[in-house]
């Protein structure tokens, strides 16, 4: 990761910036809703223990510490995707490769599935409802530092 | 109904306020289907776009409006080959969308 800044250092312009946006660790919420009435909100079990949104975060610590950016402002927002059916929604992901696909640990599949599991019965007895899926996601604006 | 993402705009309200993208030249990495990249290719110069996914660079391409094509380059290529044909200080702004 670190290498890939210092690429990205290399072909930005000495004046120019970098502008990075990754989601924060275990803020993802799965809700149901249907009109005002909400029906379910959980964590995704998922994000609990992605090893990739940490190692961003040290990955641009580690960019500042080896004097390739310095950090200027930093923000946060909330992206939330809404679908009808929580086969559209996992449709989406996949055709938007929108996860890493390496294989995950037993016990986050056992529990995303308990949820998924969950979803699906609630929005099977709930005509009407809708899924929504909300991340929180940081948002750093950061300056090269030295020459190119 | 087709799924909605972020259809509050907090992401290019968020992008928008550290950035100014006017006449600029841009690199996104990670565009995937080009849902970040409509919201501010009009205001760039040039937009470089790559993603290694090709499900969502095929997208991307097959969606761009007519109004960008000129402007906004989809590449379907992973971040080190595009980083080792590209020449320093070719961009004034880079993007790393969701993909660090």
């Amino acid at each position: 990761m670190v290498h890939a800044l210092e690429e990205i250092r290399r072909l930005v312009k000495a004046d120019g910036c970098l502008i990075d946006i990754h989601p924060i660790p275990n803020a993802a919420l799965f809700k149901i809703h249907r009109g005002s009435e909400l029906l379910l909100a959980e964590p995704d079990p998922g994000y609990d223990t992605d090893e990739s949104i940490p190692r961003a975060e040290e990955a641009l610590a580690e960019a500042v510490q080896r004097g390739l950016f310095l950090i200027e402002r930093k923000d946060e927002f909330e992206l939330v995707t809404y679908a009808s059916t929580l086969a559209e929604l996992r449709d989406y992901w996949a055709a938007y490769g929108a996860y890493d696909d390496t294989p995950k640990d037993e016990a986050v599949t056992a529990q995303e599935d308990a949820v998924y599991a969950k979803a699906d019965e609630i929005m099977q007895n709930a005509p009407g409802a809708e899924i929504t899926y909300h991340e929180r996601a940081r948002i750093t604006r950061m300056e090269p530092v030295g020459e190119e | 109904m087709t799924i909605r993402v972020d259809p509050e705009n907090n992401e290019p309200r968020a992008l928008f306020s550290l950035a100014d993208f006017n006449g600029q030249r841009v690199l996104e990495i990670g565009c995937g289907d080009g849902r970040l990249t409509w919201r501010y290719a009009d205001k760039a110069r040039h937009v470089t776009a790559i993603d290694a996914f090709e499900g969502s660079i095929a997208r991307a391409m097959d969606n761009t409006p007519d109004d960008l094509k000129s402007r906004v380059e989809f590449r379907h290529t992973g971040f080190e080959d595009f980083a080792a044909t590209n020449r320093a200080g070719t961009f004034d702004l880079a993007i790393l969308s969701w993909s660090l």
